[in-house]
């Protein structure tokens, strides 16, 4: 189910973003079409397992708890569990409900 | 030093548009599925970590290796590091097709800057320069090092020490 996209992800703002960090030193001219690249195949399956995980809910809107059962279903995603911490169970207090808008 | 945390002054204002990610969400998925306001945030926002944690962990790689660049080689290791290995085959293939794009630009332009003297040039310059200049300047050297490798150094050196005399001579400082 792998479409060619029409929209490209801007390599400027990618390394921008990377190098944010600041232990992060020079990069390649190369790199964040490498990553950018990485971050398409990466948004796909994210989009993708939480999508099945809408309709096995028979939803038709793909909700932000969705999202995050799909983090917590799959390890691979282990390094997105701080983010989708904040949205609330359903039926229960929300955990670690930092507010992240001033970061 | 945390591991990884880069939830905090790291992060700064560097996010994705959010009109491109809406667009590129809404391709990714099937024509009629909608998604929640606050889910496509929190993609950006997951999107965002997942550049953050490919960065880190290529830098990491390339700091191993002794290098000071990030190089896409990094990146190709650092994905499989993270268990995406799936992606390399894709990414690498992106990064071919890449370089065939940019191949014929570099080999057009940047390799016939003809700003460069040949070495005899440079050294018929010096030496004209060195002609001129010699009695008058007080200071030997326009370059010291480059009066050491020139070939015929002995034979300027005596002329140096003649003009010099004579300009001894001239001041009334003969020795």
């Amino acid at each position: 189910m792998r479409k060619k996209l029409d929209t490209r992800f801007p390599a400027a703002r990618i390394k921008k973003i990377m190098q944010a960090d600041e232990d992060v030193g020079k990069i390649a001219l190369a790199v964040p079409l490498l990553v950018s690249k990485a971050l398409e195949l990466f948004l796909q399956d994210l989009c993708d397992r939480t999508y099945e995980i809408t309709l096995r809910r028979g939803a038709k809107t793909m909700s932000s708890l969705h999202l995050k059962q799909c983090v917590q279903t799959f390890n691979v995603f282990d390094f997105l569990r701080e983010i989708v911490s904040k949205v609330p169970d359903l039926g229960g207090a929300d955990v670690g409900s930092e507010d992240r808008s001033s970061c | 030093m945390e591991p990884m945390d880069i939830v905090g002054k790291s992060k700064e204002d560097a996010s994705l548009p959010k009109a491109t990610m809406t667009k590129i969400i809404k391709e990714m998925l099937p024509p009629d599925v909608r998604v929640a306001r606050d889910a496509q945030d929190l993609l950006i926002e997951c999107c965002v970590e997942f550049i953050n944690l490919i960065s880190s962990e290529s830098n990491e790689v390339c700091s191993r290796e002794e290098k000071r660049t990030i190089a896409p080689e990094h990146v190709l290791k650092a994905l499989e590091v993270l268990g995406f290995g799936e992606y390399i085959e894709e990414v690498y293939a992106a990064y071919e097709q890449h370089k065939l794009e940019t191949m014929d630009t570099i080999r057009g332009g940047k390799w016939t800057n003809g700003a460069e003297m040949t070495e005899e040039e440079a050294l018929a310059e010096q030496q004209r320069m060195f002609a001129e200049g010699a009695c008058q300047n007080e200071r030997w050297g326009y370059c010291p090092q480059t009066i050491r490798t020139r070939p015929d150094f002995r034979e300027l050196t005596l002329g140096l020490l003649v003009c010099w005399n004579l300009k001894l001579e001239t001041l009334g400082k003969h020795p």
